[in-house]
């Protein structure tokens, strides 16, 4: 895991300066998620680690899949991953484009954990918290995690605010 | 102290009561990989260097590597129960262990933790294992002793308070010998004693312990154990901890004495934590920081002004310095004091003292090479008595072993050449000492005068020792007086010199050895 981000970066980086440039983060966001989720298809992974089928091959049988979805600046991106052999960096690529993406445009991506579906007022309400407790832009992703009993748990990035029940449990149980 | 069950559920009710479950905030990493007890952690991207990591189970690790992606953790205890994919938190603290007068007579591991069955350790006051040594204004030159009570190293090879002084031999040459007679010395002094066992048997530590404690000096003593079955990680982060616990009473105006048995232990231990984090090796394979784990441990070991102790205290202790003595030992192969470990502690040390296989094995016990051996800072600390007769004893045998290789050869010798070579037999035979007796400095006086002015010239080499044991006798019956006063004050006046000298006249007519 550790490996793949330091291979990951400098595609991930060399991607989002292009696509700062070109003032198409969007759609290379879309492409590369796409792409994420077309590389790690278990068919494709077959096809792609298989030593037999030439590269040339392999860059056509992707490209069919993936047609008119992506556009053309990230196929170029996709052809050279298959020529170097990196094709399973896809997923990571896209976290770390995600990342350079939200520290640039100031925002964070936060993924709130609760233990019970959230209606709009209260998910509004976390994510005014948060963005006071962060001072940045919360851009917030609800699961729904039913371990947590009760309360809720925010990830952003490596940062864990935890006010679950379960978490308040387990501090309890290092006091006594 | 003991409980009944129904105060234990009142005691667990009012803690749930009193809980104040605040909102939680970490950095979290998850696990990459273990290997060796060294795990690596993607993530944790606010990791301190030295931080305390918590894995799940309840185990700790410490952050040594932090790189761009992941961070390299040795495992503080078990690791078996670590998985891939874990979940690993910050603390936000620095690895800490308990400090304070409550740890003397206990002993525990390089946690902290005790391991000796008498309950938990009661103190509140914690401390950083890793802490900067003093600074230049706030350090005051080593003016007083410490008495080791060993004739061979109190004579010749004196150390003072805030020296480190390292001990070096190869293996059964008595090098902890030493420590533990100096330790059992100290009872009575108040200066506090740390033990600290990196790497050994279990066996030899409990030897050690039950030692000590017969002789009654367990109660100034702290043991700290990371025997040869604990990880390497707690191996090197012991004499670490060790030190703050000594550092807390010289912090406190008292005066401490601690032995890190051994550092070429503590070296192992760290080469292969290191390696295993994959840091580049070196000469002899260790990493490139391994003079720094020894330079900065022993430099942590000094004497602290009157100004500081009372800044560190608050004011609470005025007018008194605070010193910790360091008493390393480092363990040579064959005799060898330029492999890489032993050149650097000798560089860093105040001064050593170096143990002989060959001297061990011909009797002379403690096996004390006079030659090598120095002191670079004692001298200033000796108490006037002794140095003042001890200086005459390391003249002799300087003089003694000079001539000894040549009087092999040749058959006639000159008067004084002669009279050199016995004076130097007997003193050589004076220097040796039982274990665990050591002497005050009255007893040494007293031996070292004899030899002095030559009362010991005409006896038989062998019958020195004896001669020696019926004489501390006789003073210790006879001249009680005169034996507390050189103690008290530790000056050779006049009239304490012909005190000593008209009691010895008096027990050579008694001829009773």
């Amino acid at each position: 895991m550790t490996e793949l981000a330091t291979l990951a970066r400098p595609y991930a980086e060399a991607a989002f300066k292009r696509a700062k440039q070109t003032e198409t983060a969007n759609a290379w966001s879309e492409s590369l998620l796409f792409l994420s989720v077309v590389a790690q298809d278990r068919d494709l992974i077959a096809i792609i680690s298989n030593p037999k089928i030439s590269k040339d091959r392999k860059i056509e049988v992707v490209m069919d899949i993936c047609q008119d979805q992506i556009q053309d600046e990230a196929k170029n991106l996709l052809k050279l991953l298959i020529e170097n052999g990196k094709l399973q960096l896809l997923p990571k690529i896209t976290v770390l484009y995600e990342q350079y993406k939200a520290e640039d445009e100031g925002y964070v991506n936060v993924d709130l954990y609760s233990a019970y579906p959230l209606n709009k007022a209260e998910q509004s309400n976390y994510v005014a918290k948060l963005e006071k407790k962060l001072n940045k832009k919360v851009n917030a992703t609800v699961l729904v995690d039913k371990s947590l009993i009760g309360g809720i748990l925010a990830k952003a990035g490596d940062k864990v605010i935890d006010g679950s029940i379960s978490g308040q449990l387990h501090q309890l149980a290092k006091r006594l | 102290m003991q409980l009944n069950p129904s105060e234990i559920s009142d005691l667990i009710k009012k803690k749930i009561e009193n809980f104040d479950a605040n909102l939680e905030a970490h950095t979290e990493g998850t696990v990459v990989s273990v290997t060796d007890g060294i795990v690596r952690v993607h993530g944790l991207s606010e990791a301190m260097q030295g931080e305390m990591l918590e894995f799940p189970g309840g185990s700790y690790g410490m952050a040594l590597n932090l790189e761009r992606d992941s961070v390299g953790v040795v495992m503080l205890g078990a690791y078996q129960h670590i998985t891939e994919g874990d979940t690993v938190k910050c603390t936000g603290r620095i690895l800490e262990v308990p400090v304070g007068e409550a740890l003397l007579g206990r002993v525990v591991d390089a946690l902290g933790n005790p391991i000796d069955g008498k309950g938990s350790i009661d103190t509140d006051l914690k401390s950083p294992i890793e802490k900067i040594a003093p600074g230049v204004i706030a350090r005051q030159s080593v003016d007083q002793p410490v008495q080791i009570g060993l004739k061979a190293i109190d004579s010749m090879i004196p150390v003072g308070r805030g020296q480190r002084e390292l001990i070096i031999g190869d293996r059964q040459t008595g090098k902890t010998a030493i420590a533990i007679d100096a330790i059992i010395n100290q009872k009575g002094t108040g200066i506090k004693c740390i033990y600290v066992a990196i790497g050994q048997k279990r066996s030899s530590i409990a030897n050690v312990v039950r030692k000590l404690e017969e002789h009654g000096a367990m109660d100034h003593t702290i043991i700290v154990v990371a025997s040869a079955s604990e990880s390497a990680a707690l191996q090197f982060i012991a004499p670490y901890t060790g030190c703050s616990m000594g550092e807390y009473f010289r912090d406190n105006g008292q005066d401490a004495l601690i032995i890190y048995d051994d550092l070429t232990k503590q070296a192992w231990a760290y080469r292969q934590i290191s390696l295993l984090l994959r840091r580049p090796p070196g000469r002899e394979a260790y990493p490139g920081d391994v003079f720094y784990i020894h330079s900065r441990l022993l430099e942590r070991a000094a004497r602290i002004n009157a100004e500081e102790v009372e800044k560190l205290t608050n004011g609470k202790v005025k007018g008194k310095t605070g010193s910790l003595t360091a008493l390393p030992i480092i363990e040579t192969q064959g005799g060898d004091v330029s492999a890489f470990v032993p050149t650097n502690v000798i560089s860093i040390t105040d001064g050593q003292i170096f143990l002989e296989t060959g001297l061990f094995n011909s009797g002379i016990r403690p096996a004390v090479n006079a030659g090598l051996s120095v002191s670079r800072v004692g001298g200033a600390a000796q108490t006037k008595i002794i140095k003042k007769l001890g200086g005459g004893t390391r003249l002799d045998l300087a003089q003694y072993r000079e001539l000894a290789a040549f009087a092999q050869f040749a058959s006639d010798l000159d008067e004084s050449t002669r009279k050199q070579i016995e004076r130097g037999q007997r003193v050589t035979e004076l220097m040796k000492q039982n274990q665990y007796a050591p002497m005050s400095v009255a007893e040494m006086s007293v031996s070292l005068y004899a030899a002095n002015t030559g009362f010991l010239d005409n006896l038989e080499v062998k019958a020195v020792r004896d001669f020696e044991s019926a004489l501390l006798a006789f003073m210790k019956s006879e001249e009680p007086a005169l034996m507390a006063k050189v103690n008290e004050t530790g000056d050779f006046s006049d009239e304490i010199k012909n005190g000593i000298h008209s009691a010895i006249e008096r027990f050579i007519k008694t001829s009773s050895w």
